[in-house]
């Protein structure tokens, strides 16, 4: 056989590739691509990718990509191992317990470097002071943008007020105390068959946390690691231990349905929505999820504050939810691409559009004040069905939608400190593993919280002790 | 400072070994001294060898009995290896054979001097795709282990056996190692018997026997994710296929994936669907290899249908069988990984961890590259021995010829 002629085109080809990599310049012809992870699947997915498009639209140069490689966790394994391996893509959604590893590991470049004091990117004013203070006061690392604020939410109760009012209860519980004796009225229900439990939320420590910020109390020592890096965990504290009380008791009277899975949020969130169980926790960014289960299944929503411990005083809520981190060293035209787009998908329109797909709080006071004004050829309201944005009846949002009002008015009463700020540790995704473990442990095996929570506090004591060693100079 | 100077250690290992070879090959009663030198030698390359990446930490003051005992065991080992070179080369010098393999003279075979370089040479290959993608990174994953290592970390740190030994002292890894047996035995038996079975009803001439076959071989084709998925959506406590009839037919609930001995039940049944493809397939072949004269004339002698399976068909598989329980154990071993991510991601409570859960649990999710280096290389001493153990085990009942 002829090598000659095959080998020669090889050679050929790997000259010309070598050649086109070294001259990257992004025009309408050969766009380059900026490869966005993110973790939305479902109509929020559609809502990003319709962005996507219009931003691709006003910047033929350049063609975002956006892809979905799993959920939070996924993201931030997935990224490291691409890191290792040299393919990162451009920009990454980093959740709020990535927070202190996204600024230790090198990864990525500060949003403040990359914008360098100007006004605006290509175009897309940056105004930064615009954004919400609880998500400036969660994201923000010494008074600096590491990343691009975009999806902010805070845990929220849902009931199905339907079947509450059945057995005589006419206002959503605010409480532990009163959900134990909301779920009490409700157990010949259970018992009758009608009903799978008095709840079920997703089994997530996001609700834990939620939980001691309300308490005041601090995951992590050095006040949640915001004062100095933490070095410790605080999981045998009286407040701690209430939480895992809190979770046997509700399971082991059978009031709290288990779906099987840690963060199985699908499986929790089918329950709620189908009608077998009355009451559940959930993010505010699933509040247009529920309004569409409510309207299907004709039934009653009511949303509330998150539920909490009536024996301590209520001081504020974490938020939840991630924000945008643009890779290190990438292309210069990539990376202000890259800048552009995050800079687009959060201006004042863009983020008040998100909102009313999802329910995560909007993320800029300017979007506030137009979802309180709103005026036709707005076009901010997404139809989930026809995957575009349109315009709805009336002018003020949240007179038509009060269900969207909720984590707001809860983050607006929250005292802003270093409990509600929320913990910031290197080891924060695997200890939320770890936790989750104990406290089920707890709830379905019924073992001692004491004994469990001393256990995964020293294996996360030396997890944390390890990576500070790892990351730090001394 | 070290419990014991690495001199000393080093001097006590190039005496003993130099003292074992030279008692092994003692001869009336005088002593042989290149067997001594070759004997002290082994000594010196194992304690170097084994030290070499360990610098003598086991033997620090610091450390604790279990560290001293797994560094002595390393010395031991890498000593013997180098003991058993020694021994054979001056086994074969002395009975005046050459150390390359005399070239054998039936018909057929290729005569000629630089016959030996020639294998060398047809094998070189084949050694150095294995050095450069299983020795080097074994070796590798050893280092790691020797490391506190975390992906993606700037910095890494010594810190000697910590990480083997403090698998000795973890209940939980004990109780991983205990579930890898139990599940190792279960798709085992499981996936072995039900797959005779099957191949031997297949094998029956009926109509449509091809289809049959083609399909029941099926599953082998399907990865192990996809198998979970499948077993997910049967299994499912609240959602599944399984529960509704068994709810519908004997009004029970079982909970597949909510309790530790169904989870282990469910994920054994998975992962033993998910090889009984492989069983079958080899199985048939097996049964076809039989002649039917052999069974043809036990018929005659009078023996029974029975009596056939185990006398004659079942002895004459052995080699099949042998084949098969070496790659189904590993599967178990290995693969079932797969099964367990999607059915129970370890739990309830971490009920299903295997031990190769366990290691990507602690690897790819905990990001500790260093203890999962230790727990990989303790599954591969694990599985090295298991195969030897069948391999001796199965010398005596495994046929090749009839």
């Amino acid at each position: 056989m002829n090598l000659k002629q095959p080998l020669l085109a090889l050679v050929l080809g790997l000259v010309l590739l070598s050649g086109f990599a070294s001259s990257q310049t992004c025009t309408e012809a050969s766009p380059c691509d900026i490869t966005v992870w993110q973790i939305f699947a479902d109509h929020r997915g559609d809502w990003i990718m319709d962005t996507a498009t219009r931003f691709n639209d006003l910047y033929p140069q350049y063609n975002v990509v956006i892809e979905n490689p799993g959920d939070y966790f996924a993201i931030l394994d997935q990224y490291t191992l691409a890191q290792e391996q040299g393919n990162p893509p451009a920009i990454a959604q980093i959740f709020d317990a990535g927070l202190q590893f996204a600024a230790d590991s090198g990864y990525f470049k500060y949003a403040d470097d990359i914008i360098d004091g100007r006004e605006e990117v290509l175009g897309q004013e940056v105004n930064f002071s615009d954004i919400v203070s609880p998500a400036s006061s969660y994201y923000t690392i010494d008074g600096r943008w590491a990343s691009v604020a975009w999806n902010t939410s805070t845990s929220i109760s849902y009931a199905n007020m339907d079947i509450l009012k059945d057995v005589g209860i006419n206002a959503i519980p605010t409480t532990w105390q009163e959900l134990l004796s909301a779920c009490e009225a409700l157990q010949p229900k259970v018992d009758a068959g009608e009903l799978e439990g008095c709840a079920s939320w997703p089994f997530d420590n996001w609700f834990t946390e939620q939980w001691l910020a309300q308490m005041n109390q601090y995951l992590v020592n050095n006040e949640n690691g915001r004062a100095e890096r933490a070095t410790e965990l605080l999981l045998t504290t009286d407040e701690f231990l209430s939480i895992a009380n809190f979770y046997r008791e509700l399971f082991e009277k059978g009031y709290y349905v288990y779906t099987g899975t840690r963060r199985d949020w699908a499986g929790a969130g089918n329950l709620f929505n189908s009608g077998r169980v009355a009451f559940s926790l959930s993010s505010s960014a699933d509040a247009r999820n529920k309004v569409e289960a409510a309207k299907a299944g004709d039934f009653e929503l009511a949303t509330g504050k998150l539920i909490r411990n009536a024996d301590y005083d209520y001081n504020g809520n974490i938020i939840g939810g991630a924000t945008m981190w643009i890779t290190a060293g990438l292309e210069p035209e990539v990376e202000e691409g890259a800048m552009a787009f995050l800079l687009f998908m959060n201006n004042t329109e863009n983020s008040a559009s998100f909102h009313t797909a999802s329910g995560y709080i909007p993320i800029r006071n300017s979007s506030v004040e137009l979802l309180q004004n709103l005026k036709s050829g707005n076009n901010v309201f997404w139809d989930v069905d026809n995957k575009s944005r349109t315009d709805i009846e009336g002018s003020n949002w949240y007179e038509i939608n009060p269900n969207f009002l909720t984590a707001s008015v809860q983050l607006a009463e929250s005292n802003v400190n270093n409990a509600s700020a929320g913990a910031k540790f290197g080891t924060f995704r695997e200890t939320r593993d770890l936790i989750e473990a104990g406290m089920e442990d707890v709830m379905l095996n019924g073992k001692d919280p004491v004994q469990v929570f001393t256990a995964v506090k020293t294996e996360s004591d030396k997890l944390l002790e390890d990576y500070n060693f790892l990351y730090t100079d001394n | 400072m070290f419990i014991i100077s690495p001199w000393l250690l080093t001097a006590f290992v190039v005496f003993a070994a130099s003292a074992f070879l030279g008692f092994a090959f003692r001869w009336q009663g005088q002593v042989r001294y290149w067997a001594l030198a070759a004997g002290g030698l082994s000594g010196l390359l194992g304690t170097q060898l084994a030290m070499w990446p360990l610098a003598y930490c086991t033997f620090e003051l610091e450390r604790m009995w279990l560290d001293r005992f797994l560094g002595c065991l390393i010395v031991l080992v890498c000593t013997a290896f180098f003991l058993w070179i020694s021994h054979w080369v001056i086994s074969r010098l002395s009975v005046g054979e050459g150390l390359l393999p005399k070239a054998e003279t039936y018909a057929g075979v290729f005569r000629s001097p630089l016959a030996p370089l020639l294998t060398a040479l047809c094998l070189l290959p084949t050694l150095i795709i294995l050095s450069i993608f299983h020795y080097y990174p074994l070796f590798q994953t050893f280092r790691l282990g020797t490391r506190l290592v975390r992906l993606g970390a700037p910095k890494t740190k010594f810190v000697c056996l910590d990480n083997y030994t403090s698998l000795f002292l973890d209940p939980n890894y004990w109780y991983s190692l205990g579930l890898t047996f139990v599940i190792a035995l279960g798709v085992v038996t499981v996936a072995m018997s039900l797959g005779l079975l099957i191949a031997q009803m297949v094998n029956l001439p009926l109509r449509g026997a091809n289809i049959y076959r083609a399909l029941l071989i099926w599953p082998v084709a399907i990865s192990p994710v996809v198998a979970g998925v499948l077993f997910q959506l049967l299994l499912n406590p609240v959602t599944g296929v399984v529960n509704h009839l068994l709810e519908n037919s004997l009004g029970v609930r079982i909970p597949w994936l909510g309790h530790a001995g169904f989870a282990t039940l469910s994920i054994v049944l998975t992962a033993a669907w998910n090889q009984m493809g492989f069983n079958i397939l080899f199985f048939i072949a097996g049964l076809k290899n039989i002649s039917p004269e052999l069974l043809e004339a036990a018929s005659i002698d009078g023996a029974n249908a029975f009596q056939g399976f185990f006398r004659i068909t079942l002895p004459l598989l052995s080699p099949f069988t042998f084949f098969l329980i070496v790659t189904n154990t590993i599967y178990a071993f290995f693969q079932t990984f797969g099964v367990i991510d999607i059915l129970t991601r370890g739990g309830p409570v971490n009920a299903t961890v295997s031990a190769m859960y366990r290691v990507y649990v602690v690897g790819v999710l905990g990001k500790d590259l260093g203890k999962a280096g230790a727990q990989s290389l303790v599954l591969l001493l694990i599985v090295v021995g298991i195969t030897i153990l069948q391999f001796r085990g199965s010398q005596e009942r495994v046929s090749y010829g009839v």
